[in-house]
């Protein structure tokens, strides 16, 4: 797996923890709080393809189009142009709708992919999945169908999931654990407090048949779009939200007092 | 006294006819010139009835009702899927062309006081 060509997010830092960027034909799930930076990554992903003439297709539940192409361009990325160009298409559908047209033959997102040559998706949110079924084991049959029938179509997927905490661990829902199993990918965003500042964390919890970088790195989102920095050094628990100095922690443990 | 048919006439006169065309062929209500702009900004949607209509902030029996209507004046397409009844903007280009002709004169106050005239008449 190893030799696979990767498809590049084109996101500074982000390639090097993927080894290179996703596998091919992957679903690549990337979960944070509102804000954190879920969508930006996705659209920056999606820009960076139709750079490489790799067209894609955002599909959209409940967010208007209109809000990727002003959000696109503040980063300077001109969206409405490469829809011109054939480069992009931003659907706005439901699940329910986009699911039974994916079973569909010949269905229109099918048919969408084939006329584009779309070798990239973002499906921005998954979270409305959660809404189709109670029963946590349909829900997962769902997504298992749903998602293969979009890898079945060549396509390299970036899945955003919202998390309702803005600090340390916050998943929940129907969603939690299949979606967590059935991506090949997973990627954390979080809000870290360091001395009452608020800055963003990113970690690649895991990468199906691949080796990555699973150091919690700090990342910023600036006017070219998302850059991941360095990693955190010497403090730990990142990831609850509010970290501590090892040193500190360290006394904790072993220190008599 | 001029009679109001008379009045709407000479407003509409001085209109585009290509324009004049799509608002006499489209546009009979408010809730269908909602729709015009709903698909001309979000050209991609393919969606119910139902969800279009809260998309719309309108109710959905109002705006299902002017859906069969565009489809069945030929701006929109219509598709079974599953058991449900999907809305799409139709591929055409020179569709898609006269409604952005029209989304970009709506721009303009007087032509929508036009409209209006029209959609009162009508």
């Amino acid at each position: 797996m190893q030799n696979v060509k990767r498809v590049a997010t084109g996101i500074p830092g982000l390639d090097a923890m993927l080894n290179g960027g996703f596998l091919p034909r992957t679903a690549n799930l990337v979960e944070g709080a509102p804000g954190t930076g879920k969508s930006t990554l996705g659209m920056q992903y999606i820009y960076e393809g139709a750079r490489r003439d790799e067209p894609g297709i955002i599909l959209t539940f409940e967010e208007f189009p209109e809000q990727y192409y002003r959000d696109a361009e503040a980063f300077g990325w001109d969206f409405r142009a490469l829809e011109r160009q054939n480069k992009l298409k931003i659907i706005m559908s439901s699940p329910e709708v986009t699911k039974a047209d994916l079973e569909n033959v010949e269905g229109t997102i099918q048919n969408l992919i084939a006329e584009m040559g779309a070798q990239r998706m973002l499906i921005d949110s998954i979270t409305h999945f959660e809404g189709l079924h109670q029963d946590p084991v349909k829900l997962r049959k769902l997504m298992y169908g749903y998602l293969n029938a979009l890898k079945r179509q060549d396509l390299t997927l970036i899945l955003t999931r919202e998390s309702t905490h803005l600090f340390g661990e916050g998943l929940e829902g129907q969603l939690d654990a299949s979606i967590q199993f059935l991506a090949d990918t997973y990627i954390m965003l979080r809000y870290v407090e360091i001395e009452s500042t608020v800055q963003r964390a990113i970690v690649v919890l895991k990468m199906r048949g691949s080796a990555h970088d699973s150091t919690i790195r700090q990342f910023e989102i600036n006017a070219q779009g998302l850059k991941v920095l360095q990693a955190f050094e010497g403090q730990e628990g990142v990831l609850s939200g509010s970290p501590k100095r090892m040193s500190e922690s360290f006394m904790k443990a072993f220190v008599r007092r | 006294m001029m009679r109001r048919e008379d009045l709407t006439a000479r407003v509409m006169r001085d209109m585009d006819p290509e324009l004049f065309d799509f608002v006499t062929t489209y546009v009979d209500s408010f809730i269908k010139w909602d729709l015009l702009r709903f698909f001309y900004e979000n050209p991609h949607t393919m969606d119910t009835g139902e969800n279009i209509a809260r998309y719309a902030g309108r109710t959905a029996e109002d705006v299902q009702a002017e859906l069969q209507d565009l489809t069945r004046r030929g701006l929109l397409i219509e598709m079974p899927v599953e058991n449900m009844r999907v809305y799409m903007l139709k591929a055409d280009p020179e569709i898609r062309a006269r409604l952005q002709r029209f989304a970009e004169a709506t721009q303009d106050r007087e032509f929508r006081r036009k409209v209006i005239y029209h959609m009162v008449r009508h």
